[in-house]
């Protein structure tokens, strides 16, 4: 049996019908073309899969799809238009926090959810929120460099 | 045919639907999405407002099961032994959704919300369209995975007695800090007046098919000066050893078991040569 719901996707009102207990990581990827969402281990434990649900940092692999029924969902494609992005898409440059890239949706969004709750994180406060999003490639330093100049230069913004 | 969401709004209105069909409770979703399994039919708890808060009174503490780590985090009423725990749960994206309900409704041994309802002797309620009952936490398991719950049953709040709650400690050992499930919890509640042990609760997380707590063991120190108590805790020790049964997992049985005694004997030695001005 299927069931409808409605969501708000990068600011988008999207009406979708299906099966309510998918991961809602499947359905962006597969039935709303989001794929700028990534998959990595499917059991919560890399945050590849990172999005925002009303504001709070969700990894879509845990999440069914019927629990979004009327919330927002924001995507790293959502939230690239926002001069926060943009702050933050300039440290990571500056100071090359990204190499390969699969995990940094994730944690863009991960400094977002940090960042709006806490405008000047410490350095130990960085790591802890981004503790969930595994990268393979950097060593994490130049990740938590890169948010903390995006918290500095971006100052007002937060 | 197309169907609504099952999402809630009121209490009575989801024990309504749990009367009618057989529905997943779901709350966090952080257990039951590890499953690929499709086609299940879920009741979104999230939206139940007497579901996802916290308050108290002068017994109790009163948890809605629905609550999320994030919010017991965030709350002042939540007590230092509670917040510790929470905050040993995995990362943040994790704990922004996982609930202490389901933290205990999944019942697993290695659940370190559950831990602590265990050690403070909680009590839950169960809440159906024909009524509502209050249990005690050890009643509510059967074993591993199971529960008492009936299919038309929701964990409505845990009741956390405050009455011992200060004294208390918590330590897990992992294998890695965010995301480490336990390898093995402890958590101990210790108070003393007038110079003789007051209460004593320890409880043993990911050590057999459900937390491992034993009021008679702790009995035996209970109302001892400390002098006394510190005479009596090689037998207490040795009523650990026989009470403690651990499952084979990935890490070794025995290991399991030898940090559980160590753990307990750490806390009972460092509590009974600090605590004389209880
Ligand atoms: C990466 C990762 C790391 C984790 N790390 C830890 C950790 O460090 N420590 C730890 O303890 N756990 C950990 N967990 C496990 C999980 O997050 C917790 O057990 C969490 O508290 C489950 O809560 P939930 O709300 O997500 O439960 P759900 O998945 O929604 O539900 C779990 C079970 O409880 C039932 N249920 C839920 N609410 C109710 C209710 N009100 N009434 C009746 N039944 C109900 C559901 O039907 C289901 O059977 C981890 C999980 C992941 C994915
Ligand atoms: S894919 Fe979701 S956390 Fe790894
Ligand atoms: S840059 Fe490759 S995983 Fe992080």
């Amino acid at each position: 049996m299927k069931t409808q719901l409605t969501l708000k996707l990068n600011g988008k009102t999207v009406n979708w019908e299906g099966d309510s207990s998918r991961k809602l990581l499947d359905v962006l990827r597969d039935d709303l073309g989001q794929v700028d969402v990534k998959c990595g281990c499917r059991e919560g434990e890399c945050g590849a899969c990172s999005v925002l649900i009303d504001g709070l940092l969700v990894n879509s692999c845990m999440f069914a799809v019927g629990a979004v029924d009327g919330r927002e969902v924001t995507t790293i494609e959502g939230y690239r238009d926002t001069d926060r992005f943009r702050a933050l898409d300039k440290a990571f440059a500056d100071v090359s926090a990204v190499q390969c890239g699969y995990c940094i949706p994730g944690m863009v969004l991960a400094a977002e959810a940090l960042l709006a709750a806490n405008p000047r994180p410490t350095d130990a406060e960085v790591r802890a929120a981004i503790s969930g999003n595994l990268c393979r490639c950097t060593g994490y330093n130049a990740i938590v460099e890169a948010i903390v100049e995006a918290s500095e230069e971006g100052e007002g913004l937060w | 045919m197309v169907k609504a969401n099952y999402m809630p709004t009121s209490l009575p209105e989801a024990l309504g639907l749990m009367a009618e069909e057989e529905l997943i409770p779901y709350a966090g979703g952080t257990d039951l999405m590890v499953s690929e399994a499709p086609g299940r039919d879920f009741l979104f708890l999230e939206r139940i407002p007497e579901l996802t808060q916290i308050s108290q009174d002068d017994q109790y503490l009163h948890i809605g099961a629905a609550v999320t780590f994030r919010n017991i985090l965030a709350s002042d009423l939540t007590p230092a032994l509670l917040r510790e725990a929470a905050a040993s749960i995995a990362a943040p994206a994790i704990r922004n959704t996982a609930t202490l309900g389901g933290n205990i409704a999944n019942a697993s041994p290695k659940g370190d919300g559950a831990l602590i309802c265990w050690a403070a002797d909680a009590q839950l309620v169960l809440a159906a369209a024909s009524g509502q009952r209050t249990v005690d936490i050890a009643d509510f398991y059967q074993g591993r995975g199971t529960t008492i719950r009936r299919a038309d049953e929701l964990l409505v709040e845990i009741l956390l007695p405050k009455r011992w709650l200060a004294g208390a400690s918590f330590c897990k050992v992992g294998a890695r800090k965010a995301l480490a499930i336990s390898r093995v919890s402890f958590a101990g509640l210790f108070a003393a007046e007038s110079g003789q042990i007051a209460h004593l609760a320890v409880a043993l997380g990911a050590v057999a098919d459900t937390v491992v707590r034993r009021p008679k063991i702790d009995a035996m120190l209970i109302g001892k000066t400390f002098s006394e108590a510190k005479a009596a805790l090689p037998d207490y020790l040795q009523a650990w050893q026989a009470a403690i049964q651990p499952i084979r997992g990935r890490v070794s049985a025995e290991y399991r078991k030898l940090v559980c005694l160590n753990l307990i004997e750490d806390f009972l030695v460092e509590r009974l040569s600090s605590a004389h001005n209880g």
